[in-house]
């Protein structure tokens, strides 16, 4: 079994790196790619905290072999913040919002969020609250997660109006 | 554990990976190949468990997505995500279905033929499909087709692959799925049912049942109980108490199959009556 050579395009850079077999994207982007922003947590698509963008969409980082999905494109939160450092409209939600507390859900939560305002900038509630049923946060801090993506949804109509 | 990840480019391709390395049982240096979709069944156990599974032959690039509706029938490619199905305004008698499984960021990966193989009291989209009597396409595995209802039964097909998921679309379909929390939980029992009223008569019934079984299953005495008369509340709940008959409940982390056994019923009615609440 030989390492293998994988082309991501991550947060829109291109990233060429050697796989070992059977590595999972997200042990290819904390371990391969030293972005440690995306968290392991449970390894078994349960808790989301290693929630990335894979094409746009979201998925568990945990449950994809890199191997399988060579030429994607992957977004993960170390791309959220502008250039500079300035902090995205969710990013900035959550920090005001206190919508983090321990952090170790922060990072797929927020990139459920960013998957969300792409597709449907003016969420509801609910939508809110559907689009982050696969990400749990163990301190239990949902409601303030859940206004502080709203709350982006309101700063980015605000810069886009 | 590292494993070999082959991605093939056709169906051809994948059923020959599988032929490789299909002898080997769980042993020294030839362990097994399986089949791997969206990899939110097979990911799991690798990270977590030591397991016999040598090669993981992906589906991904296999040219197994896609839906195809036309004439009162539809087609989904095995490899078909839930979340594609559920975005599909053709088949949106199923949205409910899909929405009731997982999250968002799980479908997005979660395919249509491997929730054919989900472990109960997962796999509601198998309970669905057993009830709109949906056939398979299979490639390698020695015969062509074979109903869902089999092949739900007796597990994947060995050496071979789902390829295709066929069903006719049902005059009347009915979902309901109970759960602990109301969104991204496993069934305490699952009900799916498609119906053919005529003049006011139910003439034609199939319910299908999760949470009743070691796999979903038919309940056939709920469905004689339900042909011939009208579709009211009295045949629903003479109906829902037939279907104890056709389901055996378990224990597990979610619900005691006390529970499951007592709840049943009630949840059979609401289905049929097309109770949402």
């Amino acid at each position: 079994m030989r390492s293998r050579v994988i082309v991501l395009e991550v947060n829109d850079e291109p990233r060429e790196f050697l796989a070992p077999p059977g590595t999972t994207l997200l042990t290819a982007l904390r371990e391969q790619l030293g972005l440690t922003a995306t968290k392991r947590g449970c390894a078994q698509g349960a808790c989301g905290t290693c929630t990335v963008l894979l094409d746009g969409e979201p998925v568990m980082a945990c449950l994809v072999p890199v191997e399988t999905v060579d030429g994607a494109s992957v977004a993960t939160l170390e791309g959220v913040a502008r250039a500079g450092g300035e902090l995205d409209e969710v990013q900035a939600a959550f920090l005001e919002g206190f919508a983090t507390q321990c952090g170790f859900c922060t990072s797929g939560m927020i990139m459920a969020a960013e998957a969300l305002l792409a597709a449907n900038p003016a969420p509801s509630r609910e939508d809110v609250v559907r689009a982050i049923s696969g990400n749990v946060c163990r301190c239990t801090g949902y409601e303030s997660i859940i206004n502080a993506i709203l709350d982006a949804a309101e700063r980015r109509a605000a810069v886009a109006g | 554990m590292p494993v070999t990840v082959e991605v093939p480019e056709s169906v051809e391709a994948v059923v020959g990976a599988l032929g490789e390395r299909s002898g080997g049982e769980a042993s020294g240096r030839d362990r097994r190949a399986v089949v791997i979709a969206g990899g939110t069944q097979v990911m799991p156990r690798l990270n977590t468990e030591v397991t016999g599974i040598g090669t993981l032959v992906s589906l991904r690039r296999a040219g197994l997505a896609g839906i195809e509706v036309g004439a009162g029938s539809a087609t989904i490619g095995a490899a078909t995500t839930l979340s594609a199905l559920g975005a599909d305004d053709r088949l949106a008698f199923l949205r409910p279905v899909v929405e009731s499984i997982a999250s968002p960021s799980i479908r997005n990966l979660a395919t249509v033929g491997g929730n054919l193989f989900v472990a109960q009291p997962y796999g509601d989209l198998a309970v669905a499909l057993l009830a709109l009597d949906a056939e398979a396409d299979l490639a390698g595995a020695g015969v062509s087709t074979r109903a869902v209802e089999e092949l739900v039964h007796d597990g994947p097909p060995r050496g071979g692959v789902v390829t295709a998921v066929r069903f006719s679309v049902p005059p009347e379909f009915r979902y309901r799925k109970a759960m602990r929390r109301r969104l991204n939980s496993a069934s305490i029992v699952t009900v799916a049912a498609a119906l053919t009223v005529e003049e006011g008569t139910v003439t034609a019934a199939r319910i299908a049942l999760g949470g009743a079984g070691a796999t979903p299953r038919r309940a056939p005495s709920a469905e004689v109980a339900l042909v011939g008369g009208p579709l009211d509340a009295a045949r629903a709940e003479a109906a829902g108490r037939a279907a104890l008959d056709d389901a055996e409940p378990f224990t597990d982390a979610y619900a005691s199959a006390w529970y499951r056994g007592r709840v049943l019923p009630v949840h059979v009615r609401r289905a049929l009556m097309g109770e949402t609440a």
